[in-house]
């Protein structure tokens, strides 16, 4: 892996901001360089909201995403607004609620918003059931890392919660990661 | 050596200034500055500083100089509004000779303009915004390591040589994360305190490029201080020769002190065919395009101004003689590309790459300016 660009996309208060600052921070963990940036301004007040991480083995000359290696969609408005940016080569991850029927077949769904909803009652740990399937998916950050950032980040008291969350997320991936 | 931590450049910014020294803060809060304001009232005050929300960013940069001529390390931090109503002071610390840091995150302009993306509208603002012949020195860092060193150096620079110095980054190196290690400590540069007694002080007392001693108010000195042009005494004079001598030594002490103040970086220069101009953020998207060039074989470099002002004229000279295209890229419509003109004298083809929409410059289209067969590369 020399760089891989990943974008978290949703909905504001999805958690899709504090999502990407875990992961970045468990890829710190786990050795690697990292970045993390946000959109600010109207967006992130109830739109569509992202969250772009850059992980990298070298020091980071770009630190914004500049061709998206993964994207992962977690809300109908992101994915109107930011697929259509994924270039041919970029995979893209779809929450089971926002997939249009056009999607083609071989698209990864998982039932993130819904897995939230049963951990939480809300959509508040979204982003933090997305980082367990994009872990497990994926394996762009060590399991333990992202445990570790996940407890770091969270208020203390919704830890449990989140981890809850996290290990939720890792098990809507069945022996489909690539 | 500390751990790897993931932060924001105004987070930076606000480490590098305690790591400083800065025990005063006065400011108003905007965007895309507003973290620095909203860490430096947590922090400031647990460590015994003082951080005050003025009414406006002329009052803050007031207080600031207020500060410092009291004796402490002062800064504020602002975006171009407020950076355009911090100009008279600027002018006043310069004439004054009172150390402070002011730290511009540039945001899209003119006016209010567009608040939340970047920009960099405010180059030539930080160079000349301010009335009158005056020196400038201006630090523009492009990553959040680099936001934390020059945060420091700004504050040397301001003590060292008892000058505004102005740290000018733009909205992405404000709010990205990015992970760095701090160092456990940094070099630090005090003011010179007077080495006379009080009774024989004078405080504008210096040699022709020299920094006069600082005294602070309350240490037993007593001087005047006025924007006006004054004597070595500190008191307003209209004689021509005294007000020369002032201006020029203003100049002075920094034009003739380049090499502490001045710096730049070059990437793959040596045997660089075509070089890309940038700083800022706009200087790591060129290292990108300067990395993946030379993938391609293209025989690219990098020149970045970690200091923007005084402009390191000798250093853009001496790489334009070499290549044979200069790319210079910039946030806004033209602005450090004058400069750069100037200093390369004809002696390379210099193209530009301008974008003013909100939007960063990419490593993909500075990329595209080096393929064979565009317009910039030969």
């Amino acid at each position: 892996m020399g760089r891989n660009e990943i974008r978290i996309a949703g909905a504001g208060g999805q958690g899709v901001v504090t999502a990407g600052r875990i992961l970045a921070e468990a890829a710190i963990l786990s050795g690697s360089h990292a970045t993390h940036s946000q959109v600010y301004g109207p967006q992130s007040r109830g739109g569509a909201s992202r969250s772009d991480i850059v992980i990298a083995t070298e020091p980071i000359a770009f630190p914004l995403a500049d061709n998206i290696d993964l994207l992962f969609v977690l809300s109908s408005d992101a994915f109107a607004k930011y697929e259509p940016e994924l270039g041919p080569d970029g995979t893209l991850i779809v929450d089971t609620r926002c997939a249009p029927e056009s999607l083609n077949g071989d698209t990864p769904q998982y039932a993130v918003v819904d897995t939230a909803r049963a951990v939480s009652g809300g959509q508040l740990v979204t982003g933090v059931v997305a980082l367990g399937v994009l872990q497990a998916h994926t394996q762009c950050v060590d399991a333990e890392a992202l445990r570790q950032a996940v407890a770091a980040r969270v208020p203390v008291q919704h830890t449990k919660m989140n981890l809850e969350a996290l290990d939720a997320g890792m098990g809507l991936v069945g022996g489909e990661s690539s | 050596m500390s751990t790897a931590q993931l932060i924001q450049g105004n987070e930076a910014c606000v480490k590098g200034a305690l790591a400083a020294g800065c025990s005063f803060y006065g400011g108003y809060p905007i965007t895309p500055s507003s973290e620095i304001a909203e860490q430096m009232v947590r922090l400031l005050p647990k460590r015994g500083g003082v951080f005050i929300q003025m009414e406006d960013e002329i009052a803050s940069l007031a207080s600031v100089i207020g500060a410092s001529l009291a004796g402490s390390k002062a800064m504020t931090a602002t975006s171009g509004p407020g950076f355009s109503l911090m100009q008279e002071h600027i002018g006043y610390a310069t004439m004054t000779e009172v150390p402070c840091v002011i730290v511009n995150v540039m945001r899209g302009g003119p006016s209010t303009g567009l608040p939340t993306s970047p920009s960099q509208g405010d180059v030539m603002q930080a160079r000349w915004g301010t009335h009158g012949d005056h020196p400038a020195i201006v630090l523009a860092p492009a990553s959040v390591g680099e936001v934390f060193d020059l945060t420091v150096k700004a504050f040397n620079l301001s003590e060292r040589f008892r000058t505004p110095v102005i740290l000018l980054y733009d909205e992405i190196i404000g709010h990205t994360r990015e992970s760095v290690v701090l160092p456990d400590s940094v070099d630090i540069t005090n003011r010179t305190h007077p080495d006379v007694a009080p009774e024989d002080f004078w405080p504008k007392e210096a040699p022709p490029a020299g920094v006069p001693p600082m005294p602070g108010f309350g240490d037993g000195y007593r001087f005047h201080v006025t924007g006006l042009t004054h004597d070595h005494r500190g008191f307003p004079t209209n004689d021509g020769d005294i007000a020369e001598a002032l201006i020029t030594r203003l100049h002075q002490k920094i034009e003739t002190n380049l090499d502490e103040i001045s710096e730049v970086e070059t990437y793959m220069l040596d045997d660089a065919e075509i070089a890309i101009f940038a700083y800022g953020i706009v200087g790591r998207s060129a290292r990108e395009a300067v990395i993946r060039a030379r993938e391609a074989g293209i025989k690219a470099g990098l020149i970045r101004p970690l200091t923007i002002w005084p402009f390191p004229t000798a250093e853009v000279a001496a790489a334009a003689q070499q290549v044979d295209t200069m790319i210079v890229a910039e946030m806004n419509l033209g602005q450090l590309i004058g400069e750069v003109e100037r200093a390369a004298a004809g002696a390379t083809e210099i193209v530009s790459y301008l974008r003013v929409d909100g939007e960063p410059i990419t490593p993909t289209v500075l990329l595209d300016l080096m393929m064979p067969g565009t317009g910039a590369s030969s």
